[in-house]
């Protein structure tokens, strides 16, 4: 653990990720105790303000304050994404892990599944679900964790294929532990460190594709706030008030880059093999 | 060569035939009455038995399966709920759109990232190498909708020498289409930009190091001749199958892309259809988005065997 503190010290990608992070959670956090004003407060009189200093960001067109929206909107984001992800790992590892230890027709058949879901355009069926299910922040949910399960269960599969041709695994098939004790204590401890990357990645794709559903009206439902429909209702004043079609954007632009770059960290800190590469 | 390519054309129909019996479940099967979704809770009970009627929902699962797969084969879509034309003629009408933005978006990206990936490559482990990088980790994280709307905002509100947004269309104004095309296009390529820079980036640093770019440096070639003839060659290989990847997602992305410049392409209809609960039109233009990136994939496939001799070979 020292060990790893230690390189994460020298690897400035990993760094500023983990600052943004920090930086996305915490705002999600306070949010949920303290905004500078109440989230859905309407002020007809102020609407379409500029930043100033009662309000930094500006308001918009009812007159809400914008910094408290987006301190919310990163509470629907952080919500919505992790879920989704959560979601989609569990059901993908377990697949994935399934098909590694059992082989053939089981993995044969979850090959063919996932390849079916990745010639889907992604985009499409989460519309296409949010579509016939009704637009909420919980078909959201299940529209992104379903494209989750295909991408973990292939990097589950293939990382615990290699570990299954591991000696120690072979001892203890040898020993007579069955496949789910050996998946259980050898072969997922052990492939964590993947997954974990995988996790963060995905994380960034989950809020990513939170905001175009919801910018498209299909997310989060007012007055539920969300960073994609605060830009979607922005671009209708945008010759009145340019400066609020920027700060939701750069806010979703700014938590998917800190995981991102984390993910990126994590995979160099974590995976012995590239940080051998990088040595030679 | 013929074995290698009629298997993949033997996959790409199975996996369609596959697409299609999800796509049925997902509009027809899933919701209940395909009817209710169309018309709302509060439809009165003769509309709705109407439209079962009108659409064939009364009819038996297969027969209904059966009914929209000779449909498809036959191009008779059906009429759209909404708009009540035909679904194929719409949707030829906005793929008139939707297809020269993708090709516009696709051809900036290969024409900005390919550059940028052999520079990247060529100056690996310096600043310039960084900065394309950094670069790219910031194209990956932008929205690409986001980077539409601020394109706007500076090109469209701060300096009006773009349009926000509308379509004059081909007949009418073609020089003024093309023009209407251009932030659209520039949004959409973005991330793409971002992950084919990447691509070239490591098949370059790969081919780079391999015998025969070291023995073309001893024999003294000059380093242009290096780069682009040796090296970057036998990199593109890889840089073309991302590229027809993602070339179907393009199209997909297009569905936000244009409903923030308001383009009438597919993905607008998309968009609209969801609004009017056109279940008709969305079941047929996301089967016919699905075909698109199958048939990417095979030309992707086709253009492999053409680039890389190897397998060929092997097949």
């Amino acid at each position: 653990m020292s060990a790893f503190l230690a390189r994460a010290r020298r690897h400035v990608g990993f760094q500023i990720g983990a600052v943004l992070l920090l930086l996305f959670v915490g705002t999600a956090l306070v949010s949920v105790f303290w905004t500078p004003y109440p989230v859905d407060e309407l002020a007809m009189r102020f609407k379409l303000r500029p930043s100033s200093p009662e309000h930094w960001l500006g308001t918009d067109h009812l007159g809400r304050d914008v910094l408290s929206r987006i301190m919310v909107g990163a509470q629907t984001s952080i919500t919505v994404g992790l879920i989704a992800v959560v979601l989609g790992m569990t059901v993908g590892v377990t697949l994935g892990a399934w098909a590694a230890a059992r082989g053939g027709w089981v993995d044969e058949a979850l090959s063919r599944t996932s390849d079916l879901i990745f010639a889907f355009p992604a985009v499409l069926i989460a519309i296409l679900i949010t579509s016939v299910l009704g637009a909420s922040a919980r078909n959201a949910i299940l529209a992104i964790a379903i494209f989750n399960i295909p991408v973990f269960a292939r990097v589950t599969r293939g990382a615990s294929l290699a570990m299954w041709s591991r000696d120690f695994v072979r001892a203890a098939t040898a020993m007579g532990r069955g496949p789910i004790g050996i998946t259980l204590r050898h072969v997922l401890p052990n492939i964590m460190s993947v997954l974990i990357v995988q996790a963060t990645i995905q994380f960034a794709v989950a809020i990513l594709a939170e905001a175009g559903l919801s910018y498209l009206g299909l997310g989060a439902q007012p007055p539920v706030p969300s960073w994609g429909r605060m830009l979607r209702d922005a671009q209708t004043y945008i010759f009145q008030a340019p400066e609020l079609a920027l700060w939701p954007g750069l806010a979703v632009a700014l938590a998917v880059l800190g995981l991102n770059m984390l993910g990126d960290g994590l995979r160099d800190l974590l995976d012995p093999r590239l940080r051998l590469m990088r040595v030679g | 060569m013929l074995d290698f390519l009629s298997r993949r054309l033997a996959a790409a129909l199975v996996t369609l035939v596959l697409a299609t019996v999800v796509v049925f479940a997902v509009v027809e099967v899933l919701p209940g009455d395909p009817a209710l979704v169309m018309l709302g809770t509060d439809a009165r009970p003769d509309t709705l038995a109407a439209v079962r009627a009108q659409y064939g929902f009364d009819q038996p699962l297969t027969v209904r399966y059966l009914h929209w797969i000779g449909g498809l084969l036959s191009f008779d879509l059906g009429n759209s709920h909404a708009y009540g034309t035909s679904v194929a003629r719409l949707i030829g009408d906005r793929l008139a759109v939707t297809l020269p933005l993708g090709a516009l978006a696709l051809s900036w990206a290969l024409l900005v990232a390919i550059p940028l990936g052999v520079f990247a490559a060529w100056t690996h482990g310096t600043a310039g190498d960084w900065g394309v990088m950094g670069f790219t980790q910031i194209g990956i994280s932008i929205p690409n909708f986001w980077f539409g709307i601020v394109l706007v905002l500076a090109f469209a509100v701060t300096w009006r020498i773009f349009p926000a947004g509308g379509f004059p269309g081909w007949r009418q104004d073609p020089a003024g289409s093309i023009y209407a095309l251009v932030l659209p296009a520039l949004s959409l390529s973005l991330g793409e930009i971002a992950i084919l820079t990447r691509v070239t980036r490591s098949a370059m640093l790969d081919t780079l190091r391999e015998d025969y770019v070291r023995t073309a440096r001893a024999k003294g070639a000059p380093e242009s001749t290096v780069l682009f003839r040796h090296a970057l060659r036998n990199a593109l290989i890889p840089v073309t199958t991302v590229a027809g990847l993602i070339a179907g997602f393009l199209i997909a992305g297009a569905v936000i892309i244009e409903s923030v410049f308001r383009l009438p392409g597919v993905g607008q209809l998309v968009y609209d259809s969801i609004n009017n609960r056109d279940l008709i039109v969305i079941k047929n233009v996301v089967i016919l988005f699905t075909i698109l990136v199958l048939v990417v994939n095979l030309l992707v496939d086709l253009a492999y065997v053409v680039l890389d001799p190897r397998p060929r070979v092997a097949s």
